[in-house]
């Protein structure tokens, strides 16, 4: 549905002619006339009003009753009034109702001094209590979940959290027990509320009922300082805001910004930050002596560093990943290029697209932006599950299809937490979207000898292709293509690029509101590359002389000896690069191995040969490219650690001042003194970029695409489709042979292994299969199994889901132990190990443990203290 | 054009000039009249207070040293780390941490605590904000002034040293005295 459009119509409001958009609730349109009308359960980030708690009565001329401001939308000509005596008398009872059961324990509660009952009640509140009666009273504080506590008794019923739940993340867990003023929230059968997006539900709850228990009694707002960046967590990079005390970060809290993350945040996003602050943290520069890494100063590291890359010339390799910002995978290339006459550069775990690809895929007029996926007539999510790879963009969806009647079309191998939002669903064997896209491709130009032949090779139908291009095109043009940089992993990366640029140009996706979307693996994927790190091409998609090796090349290169030396920046190559097992030969064998990172992982502690300490988020800045092209800003919140008893300087050092140092060293004189200048160098560098400031960029951030320059660097590009071959059909599964599909749980990662609250969340291996097949193995869930071909194997739990196609296992990648990047999309074999395995069984649909058999202190007795049916305590 | 310093003069109008006797009388009748009260005084004795031996006794309002309180039933603190304090103080001196209440470990009488209580006494004006803005009344202003000290640091008052009883050191004024 495409945006709708703004109706501008005037009403009075207090005596006053205001101009405001038509059907606006009368809360919004009055602050047209600077009016405030108080509210508690109006949040228009939760969609339609509910009209629960009666905070913002008002009299509207006409209408005999007073109305509720946040459900009545403005007409032209309407007489509202907010400063009447009748007014008033119901705002003062209404708080006074609200109040009759409220502990008024503002002193020991988290929420005082930013409690919106503690505002309403002094500015609209009678000032004093009638009520002498004993108040009514729940056991507290509660474990709502390992992340979020509960105070029932200052719950003032205004449904905020439970629609959170029902109707934005969908997964239908807190409802509103019993009845009157005995309602609590909860779960309906006393479980802890565990799912992806829980600690949203901690920033919309208006009182101090829902507290999240990292930040309980942390600080008080005076106490704090805000301090607003990017979470570069996911690729999602939501707008985040850091609530500082005494230079540690205590709380993240959304910054709305309705381009990007429309307010809300992951659960990871919002409780990872623990890890700026853990004894794992790398805090001063390290190197391997007697294969010990030992604390040395920063000039001794920095030479070190030098002399291997300078011997090492053409020899040397990097790679990037996670939290890079666009200026240091710049500076770094620079580095490499200028200096060390070296291409070896990726960031791609799956390899680098040949230049055209890369520059086509980029094209400003094919770019969607994070909006569309809520307008667009259809969104195509192509072989990836946003709920696993970019979290908030599955809210986006699910907004979409709620509110904005759009047509979700999935096709991919995993079962995603969105099919029971899709229109339509297609299953096809796990590695096989290019074969789809090119059954798409055919069924869009009516070649049905390919049709067939593709459709087959993706395990699928050419009916049920068919089927799938009719619900995407049938609702409008505004289609967006969602997919993941993963598309193009493996040998067959640019034939996969050429198939969805052809599909994307078939479907005409250049317009307003159409286009691709991709989500690429590392948080700054796309700006890492656009700032030139890349095998195949240099900043801003400028062709390079001699292309470099990508990370596939450099690891065999490495292993094999050619290579010497390896930089490592901020990523860990046997986490997340496929084939762990040759990386593992090509860091034992590399001569020296830099590696530029914030935390001590097993990388780093036992292949590393020099490391750089790296900074947290919190702690950088620079900018990011999000998915969409939009040039984002990350800002300084906290100081750099420092090593105990050590003087300022010895520790952290920013990210662009290492490298340059290290390029000064090596002779190459940036001329960078401040993290600004780097920016500006990039922006000069990269043609798109060309005349974005920081100050532009600002808060909010930027979409380069939809600037002049990209017109200018890209200019009027068109692309005819070309012709496709069909790939190779998928592995077939046999009587004891199962395809094999990977996923990246949204869990895994470094700063969740070390955040101690989200302890409960680490992912564990699991092995999903359809129970068909579990019968067949005779494999019960929770059985420990083991997955493998070859000598290569892993071990996890089995999990049992229906969504999951016959023949067909899915295990996880990216994790800390058992990595099982090992296979690529053949078949494996399956073999029962014995019975329930002694880990946590994990929710495979979010990663998550599943329902009633946390590892976590289930506090389902003390929920239990008011079983359902009976009332809550009640005592006095 | 060029400055004239006589354009800015103002006259300033005097009064008469007394004249001789007047001059007189301005030279030792007013000498004499302040001799008078010395005479007078002369008299009393003295009235130095030997301080530090010797200390002048405050009024029971007299606003010194803060002290924080226990409940003397349990023994438990009343302070429950609100930090509402340190709204309050003007100068903002007062930092609280707050932490949590267990069973194994308990402080005070509310969920939390103040894990740390520190009051900057080189800092604070002692207006007694804090202890009007303190719901439980755990803080308070008592009578001591004597806050000198060597190191600017060791004015820091930690939470100890503030839930200590203080040294008795200042008499307090009678009532009718
Ligand atoms: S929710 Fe607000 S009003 Fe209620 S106790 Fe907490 S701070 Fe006070
Ligand atoms: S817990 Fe908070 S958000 Fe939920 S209904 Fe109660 S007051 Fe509203
Ligand atoms: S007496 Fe005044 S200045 Fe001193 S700590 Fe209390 S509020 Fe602050
Ligand atoms: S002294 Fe009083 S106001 Fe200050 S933190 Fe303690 S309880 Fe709160
Ligand atoms: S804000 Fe209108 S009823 Fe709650």
């Amino acid at each position: 549905m495409p945006r709708p459009e703004i109706n501008w119509i005037t009403f009075s409001i207090d005596g006053r002619e205001v101009k405001a958009p038509e059907n606006a609730m009368l809360v919004d349109a009055a602050k047209y006339g600077d009016v405030e009308i108080p509210v508690f359960c109006y949040e228009p980030k939760l969609g339609q009003p509910v009209g629960a708690c009666r905070m913002c009565l008002v009299e509207i001329e006409g209408i005999p009753k007073l109305q509720t401001g946040c459900s009545t939308p403005v007409k032209d000509g309407m007489v509202v009034h907010t400063q009447t005596e009748r007014v008033h008398d119901a705002q003062r009872a209404v708080v006074e109702f609200l109040l009759i059961n409220h502990p008024l324990d503002c002193p020991v509660c988290d929420k005082g001094g930013e409690c919106p009952l503690q505002d309403i009640t002094y500015g609209w509140g009678p000032g004093t209590s009638r009520y002498i009666e004993p108040k009514r009273h729940f056991v507290k504080p509660l474990e709502l979940s390992p992340l979020i506590a509960i105070d029932r008794e200052r719950c003032i019923l205004c449904y905020r959290c439970v629609r959170f739940s029902q109707e934005i993340s969908e997964d239908y867990q807190l409802i509103l027990n019993e009845r009157g003023a005995h309602s609590f929230v909860a779960t309906f059968d006393g479980h802890p509320y565990v799912a992806p997006f829980t600690g949203n539900i901690v920033e919309l709850c208006p009182v101090g009922a829902l507290i999240s228990r990292s930040y309980r009694f942390r600080a008080r707002p005076w106490d704090i300082e805000g301090a607003g960046t990017v979470c570069t967590l996911c690729p999602s990079q939501c707008n985040v805001d850091l609530t500082v005390r005494d230079d540690r970060v205590l709380r993240v809290s959304a910054r709305d910004n309705d381009e990007v993350d429309d307010g809300w945040l992951c659960d990871k996003g919002r409780f990872a930050f623990q890890h700026i602050h853990v004894d794992e943290r790398i805090t001063e520069p390290l190197m391997r002596q007697d294969g010990k890494l030992v604390p040395v100063d920063w000039d001794t590291a920095l030479t070190a560093a030098a002399q291997a890359l300078g011997e090492a010339g053409p020899r040397a390799a990097a790679i990037a990943d996670g939290e890079t910002t666009n200026e240091e995978a710049f500076l770094l290339q620079r580095l490499f290029r200028e200096r060390l006459d070296c291409g070896n550069l990726s960031a791609r775990p799956g390899g680098d697209l040949p230049l055209p690809l890369a520059r086509g895929l980029a094209d400003p007029a094919l770019q969607a932006t994070v909006p569309d996926l809520e307008f667009a007539h259809a969104v195509l999510l192509l072989d990836c599950d946003p709920i696993d790879d970019a979290p908030i963009f599955d809210l986006r969806l699910r907004k979409g299809v709620r509110r904005r009647d759009m047509n979700l079309v999935v096709a991919s191998a995993r079962p995603t937490a969105l099919d029971a939002n899709a229109t339509t669903v297609l299953r096809h064997a796990p590695g096989t979207a290019e074969a789809l896209l090119v059954a798409l491709d055919a069924a869009l130009s009516d070649d049905r000898g390919n049709l067939g032949g593709a459709a087959s090779a993706a395990g699928s139908s050419a009916q049920a292709v068919q089927d799938l291009l009719e619900d995407l095109t049938s609702a409008g043009g505004d289609i967006v293509i969602l997919y993941s940089e993963r598309l193009f992993g493996g040998p067959r990366g640019p034939q996969a690029a050429e198939a969805l640029l052809n599909v994307a140009n078939r479907l005409n996706l250049t317009g307003e509101g159409a286009g691709l979307l991709e989500i690429p693996i590392g948080a700054n994927g796309r700006g890492v590359r656009e700032a030139g790190f890349a095998a195949t091409h240099g900043p801003g998609f400028a062709p390079v002389a001699n292309p470099g090796l990508a990370t596939h090349g450099i690891a065999e290169a490495l292993a094999e000896g050619q290579l010497s030396t390896l930089y490592l920046l901020h990523t860990d190559p046997l986490r997340h690069m496929s084939d762990g097992e040759l990386w593992e030969r090509a860091l034992s064998s590399a001569q020296t191995v830099i590696a530029h990172e914030s935390l001590m992982t097993e990388t780093v502690a036992t292949h590393a040969d020099i490391v750089f300490p790296g900074e947290a988020y919190a702690e950088k800045e620079g900018t990011l490219v999000h998915p969409d092209g939009r040039v984002q800003r990350l800002r300084r919140a906290i100081g750099h650690p420092t090593p105990f008893n050590r003087h300022p300087g010895s520790g952290v050092r920013a990210g662009w001042q290492v490298i340059s140092d290290l390029a000064k060293l090596l002779g190459l004189d940036f001329g960078v003194f401040a993290g600004s200048m780097a920016s500006q160098q990039l922006f000069a560098a990269v043609p798109f970029f060309n005349g974005l400031t920081l100050d532009e960029i600002g808060g909010r951030g930027v979409r380069w695409p939809a600037r002049e320059a990209a017109r200018l660097a890209f200019g009027e590009t068109s692309r005819e489709p070309v012709a496709l071959d069909v790939p190779p059909a998928a592995a077939v599964p046999s009587e004891d042979a199962l395809r094999v599909g990977t996923f990246r749980p949204l869990w895994s990662s470094k700063e969740v292994d070390v955040s101690p609250i989200l302890q409960y969340a680490r992912p564990t291996q699991v092995v999903e299969l359809s129970p068909v097949d579990a019968e067949r193995f005779g494999v019960a869930d929770g059985d420990k199994v083991e997955v493998g071909v070859n000598g290569t194997q892993v071990q996890g739990a089995a999990k049992l889901r229906h969504a999951v196609p016959e023949g067909t296992v899915f295990v996880a990648e990216g994790l800390s132990d058992a990595s099982s990047s090992l296979f690529n999309y053949g078949t494996v074999q399956l073999r029962r190990l014995g019975g329930s395995a002694e880990e946590s069984p994990i929710n495979p649909i979010i990663g998550m443990p599943a329902i009633g058999e946390s590892p976590f202190n289930p506090p389902r007795h003390e929920l239990r203290e008011s079983p359902p049916g009976t009332a809550p305590r009640m005592n006095e | 054009m060029p400055y004239n310093p006589g354009d800015d003069v103002v006259l300033v109008q005097r009064g008469p000039s007394p004249g001789g006797a007047g001059g007189a009388y301005r030279a030792f009748g007013e000498t004499l009249r302040g001799l008078k009260q010395t005479f007078q005084r002369l008299t009393e004795g003295t009235k130095t207070i030997q301080y530090p031996e010797e200390k002048v006794p405050v009024y029971p309002r007299f606003r010194g040293r803060h002290k924080l309180h226990r409940f003397e039933d349990t023994g438990l603190e009343k302070c429950v780390g609100c930090s509402l304090c340190a709204a309050a103080c003007p100068v903002d001196c007062i930092r609280v941490v707050a932490d949590e209440n267990t069973p194994e470990n308990r402080v005070s009488a509310g969920e939390r605590y103040a894990a740390v209580y520190e009051i900057n006494m080189s800092r604070c004006i002692f207006c007694g904000y804090c202890e009007i803005a303190c719901p439980f009344d755990a803080i308070t202003l008592g009578h001591d002034y004597e806050l000198s000290d060597y190191n600017r640091s060791d004015l820091i008052f930690t939470k100890e040293m503030l839930m200590a009883e203080p040294l008795d050191r200042t008499p307090l004024r009678t009532a009718g005295e």
